[in-house]
C-alpha cells in the first residue's frame, strides 16, 4: 500500500514538471519570443487553457503528501521553509499574472502583468530547481547554497527549452515543431524530478502513514482515479488544435 | 506578538482572505450553471448573456480563490508541522482527499468551461459548469470535515503519542459538521445572491440600457438570499447544541463571544428584512422601480462577507489554545526551530501580495459589474492559431 502511495507521488511529481513545466519555460520566454503585445497573446492563448489542469498537480502533490507521509510533509516543508515561501509567491504572482493581464485595457497595465507572468515562471523555476537539490541531498540546514541556484538556474534553462518545444508545436511555429519534440523535451523536463524520487524513495516508504489510513485513501481515491484522468485527455483533445482562446 | 501568535495572525489573514472568495464562489458557481441551463435548454440570447456576464464576475473572484487557497494548503506544513506530526495520520486524508476528489476536478473542469466557449458542444459545455459546482461543493465538505476533527477530534485514538485513524465514517457524522456545513454552503448563497442584487441595484438606480437584464438579476439575486439566509440561520442556531456539549467554553472569550454577536445581530436583522421587505417587493417587480431602495441595496452588499468572516472568528478563536480541541495547544503544534525572522518575512509577504492582490481583485470585479454585459470578455471571439500579417491601416 505504501508502494502504491509513493508511485503515485512519484507520478504526480514527474507530471507536474512534465505538464506545468512547459507553461512556467513558456512564461519565463515570454519577452524573448512575444516582442510585441499581439505576439504575446499568441503565446498566452496557446497555454492559457492548460494552465489550470496543469498547476493542480502540484496541489495534488501536497495532498498526498499530507495525506500518505504526513510526517515527512512537515518535516519537509519546514525544513525548506524559505523556498517553499519563495515558491508559493512566485506562483502566485505567475498566476495574478494570467488572470488579470487581460482584465483592463490599457498598454501599461498589460505590461505589468505581462512582467509578473514573467518574473513568477522564473521564480518558480529557480525555487523548484533549488527544492529538488535539496531534497537530493537529504534536506540540508541552509538549502540555499551556491549548488541550490546552480540547481535553479539548470531547471530554468531546462523548462525554457520544454516551454519553447511547447509554443512550436501549438502554434506550429519555428524548429521543433512536432509531437516528438514535446514528449521528447516533457520527459526531459520530468527527468530531475524522476532521479530525485528514486534517490528519496526508501526515506518516504519508512515514514509512509499507517496501513490503516493509507487503505482509506486508496479505497476513496481510487474509483475516482479514471475520472482525473479522463478530465486531463479531455482537455488536451480539446485544446491542442484550432483557435487560440482569449481570456488569459 | 510572540512567534506563535505571528504564526496564528498570519494563518488568521490569509484564511480570511481565502474565504472572502470562497464564499462567493460557492454562491455564484450554482447560479451560474442554472443561468446556463436555462440558455442550453431554451437558447433565449438573454441566458447567454447572463451566464457570460455573471460567470465573468465569478471567474475573476475565483483567481484570488485560488492563490490564497495554495498559501492555506502549505501552511499546515510550514508553520504548524506538529500538527501532521501528531495527527497528520487522521487529518492528512481529507485534506488529501480536497486535493485529488475536489480541488483537482474543479480546476479542469473550469478550465474546460472557461475556454470551451465555441469549441465544446452545449450539453457538455454546461456539464463542466455542473461538474465544476460539484466539485467546489466537494470541497466545501472535505475542507469542513477536515477542519471539523480539529474542533472535536471524532473517529481517532491516541496510540504511542500520536493520533491513529479509527472510524473513518465518525469524520463525516461529526457533531460540529453536520450543521455547520449547510451553514456555510447556506451562506455562500447568501452571498452570491447578495452581490448579484448589488450589482443590478446598481445598474437600475443608474439606469443603463439593461434593464430586463437587471430586473431579473435582482429577481434572482433576492430569491437566492431568500434562501441562502433563511438556511444560513436556521443551521446557525443548530449549532449552539452540538457546539455547547462538545466545546462549552466556547463562547466565553471576548473576541469569539463579540464575534458571535456581531454574525447573529447582521444575519438576523438581513435576514428579516430580506423575508419581509425585499422578497416581496419583488411582486410586480417593485423592487426593480422604487429606484431611492437601491442605494440602500449596494450598501448592503458586504454585509454577508462581514458576517461570514465573524463565523470563522467565533469557530476558531472559540477553540484556543487548542489546535486540536482537547488533545494538541497551538503553542505544541507550532514547527520546532521556526525563528521570528522566518514567519515575520513569509507574514509580510504572503498578507502582502495577496492583500495587494485582493484589492486589485475587487477593483476587477467592480469594474466588470460597472462595464456591464455589453463588455464581457468570457466566451469571446477566438484568436487564429497563425500569426496575422499586420494589417494595412484603412478608413
Amino acid at each position: 500500500m505504501d508502494i502504491f502511495w509513493f508511485l503515485t507521488f512519484a507520478v504526480l511529481l514527474a507530471g507536474y514538471f512534465a505538464l506545468e513545466g512547459f507553461d512556467i519555460g513558456l512564461g519565463v520566454l515570454l519577452p524573448v519570443l512575444g516582442r510585441s503585445p499581439a505576439a504575446r497573446d499568441r503565446l498566452v492563448g496557446a497555454m492559457a487553457p492548460f494552465v489550470l489542469a496543469n498547476e493542480v498537480w502540484l496541489v495534488a502533490l501536497a495532498g498526498v503528501l499530507f495525506g500518505a507521509f504526513p510526517v515527512l510533509e512537515g518535516q519537509a516543508l519546514s525544513r525548506l521553509y524559505p523556498l517553499v515561501v519563495a515558491l508559493l509567491l512566485a506562483w502566485i504572482v505567475r498566476d495574478a499574472g494570467l488572470w488579470f493581464r487581460r482584465r483592463s485595457g490599457g498598454a501599461a497595465w498589460r505590461l505589468v502583468w505581462d512582467g509578473a507572468l514573467c518574473a513568477g515562471s522564473a521564480g518558480l523555476a529557480l525555487s523548484w530547481g533549488a527544492i529538488l537539490v535539496a531534497v537530493a541531498r537529504g534536506l540540508p540546514a541552509s538549502p540555499l547554497d551556491a549548488a541550490g541556484i546552480a540547481g535553479g538556474v539548470a531547471l530554468l534553462a531546462l523548462l525554457a527549452w520544454h516551454g519553447r518545444t511547447f509554443a512550436a508545436w501549438r502554434l506550429q511555429d519555428g524548429p521543433g515543431r512536432s509531437g516528438r519534440a514535446l514528449l521528447l523535451s516533457a520527459c526531459a523536463a520530468a527527468a530531475p524530478a524522476v532521479l530525485v524520487m528514486a534517490a528519496a524513495a526508501a526515506h518516504m516508504l519508512g515514514n509512509a502513514a499507517p496501513d490503516q489510513t493509507l487503505t482509506v485513501l486508496s479505497v476513496m481515491v481510487v474509483p475516482v482515479a479514471p475520472i482525473l484522468v479522463g478530465a486531463q485527455v479531455w482537455v488536451w483533445r480539446t485544446f491542442s488544435r484550432g483557435a487560440l482562446p482569449t481570456f488569459f | 506578538m510572540d512567534i506563535v501568535g505571528l504564526a496564528r495572525l498570519q494563518f488568521a489573514v490569509t484564511g480570511s482572505l481565502h474565504f472572502l472568495f470562497v464564499v462567493l464562489t460557492l454562491g455564484l458557481a450554482p447560479l451560474v450553471a442554472i443561468m446556463h441551463t436555462r440558455y442550453a435548454i431554451g437558447g433565449n440570447p438573454l441566458h447567454e448573456r447572463m451566464t457570460r456576464f455573471w460567470g465573468q464576475i465569478y471567474v475573476i473572484n475565483y483567481a484570488l480563490g485560488v492563490v490564497t487557497g495554495l498559501v492555506m494548503e502549505f501552511q499546515f506544513g510550514l508553520s504548524w508541522s506538529g500538527l501532521s506530526h501528531y495527527a497528520g495520520d487522521v487529518f492528512g486524508a481529507p485534506l488529501a482527499m480536497e486535493t485529488l476528489l475536489a480541488f483537482f476536478l474543479e480546476s479542469t473542469f473550469l478550465g474546460l468551461w472557461i475556454f470551451g466557449w465555441h469549441r465544446l458542444p452545449r450539453g457538455l459545455h454546461v456539464a463542466c459548469i455542473w461538474l465544476v459546482t460539484l466539485t467546489a461543493y466537494a470541497s466545501a465538505l472535505f475542507i469542513m470535515v477536515a477542519n471539523s476533527f480539529l474542533q472535536n477530534p471524532a473517529g481517532s485514538a491516541e496510540m504511542g503519542g500520536r493520533l491513529v485513524l479509527r472510524d473513518f465514517g465518525a469524520l463525516f457524522t461529526n457533531p460540529t459538521l453536520v450543521f455547520a456545513l449547510p451553514h456555510v454552503l447556506s451562506a455562500g448563497l447568501w452571498t452570491g445572491g447578495f452581490v448579484v442584487m448589488g450589482a443590478s441595484a446598481y445598474h437600475l438606480f443608474r439606469r443603463t440600457p439593461e434593464r430586463e437584464f437587471f430586473t431579473r438579476s435582482l429577481r434572482i439575486g433576492v430569491l437566492t438570499a431568500f434562501i441562502g439566509s433563511l438556511f444560513t440561520v436556521g443551521f446557525g442556531y443548530a449549532q449552539f447544541g452540538p457546539v455547547g456539549s462538545v466545546q462549552p467554553d466556547k463562547f466565553h472569550g471576548v473576541i469569539p463571544g463579540t464575534a458571535l454577536g456581531l454574525m447573529i445581530t447582521i444575519g438576523q436583522l438581513v435576514q428579516f428584512a430580506v423575508m419581509f421587505v425585499l422578497a416581496p417587493l419583488l411582486i410586480r417587480d417593485l423592487l426593480a422601480r422604487w429606484r431611492w431602495l437601491h442605494p440602500l441595496l449596494m450598501v448592503m452588499t458586504p454585509l454577508p462577507f462581514v458576517a461570514a468572516i465573524a463565523g470563522w472568528i467565533v469557530r476558531e478563536v472559540g477553540r484556543q489554545p487548542w489546535l486540536v480541541y482537547g488533545k494538541l495547544s497551538v503553542a505544541d503544534a507550532l514547527t520546532p526551530g521556526l525563528t521570528r525572522a522566518d514567519i515575520t518575512a513569509s507574514f509580510a509577504g504572503f498578507a502582502g501580495v495577496l492583500g495587494l492582490l485582493a484589492l486589485v481583485d475587487y477593483v476587477l470585479i467592480a469594474r466588470a459589474v460597472r462595464r456591464g454585459p455589453g463588455q464581457v470578455a468570457l466566451g469571446a471571439a477566438d484568436l487564429p492559431v497563425t500569426a496575422e500579417p499586420v494589417p494595412a491601416h484603412s478608413l
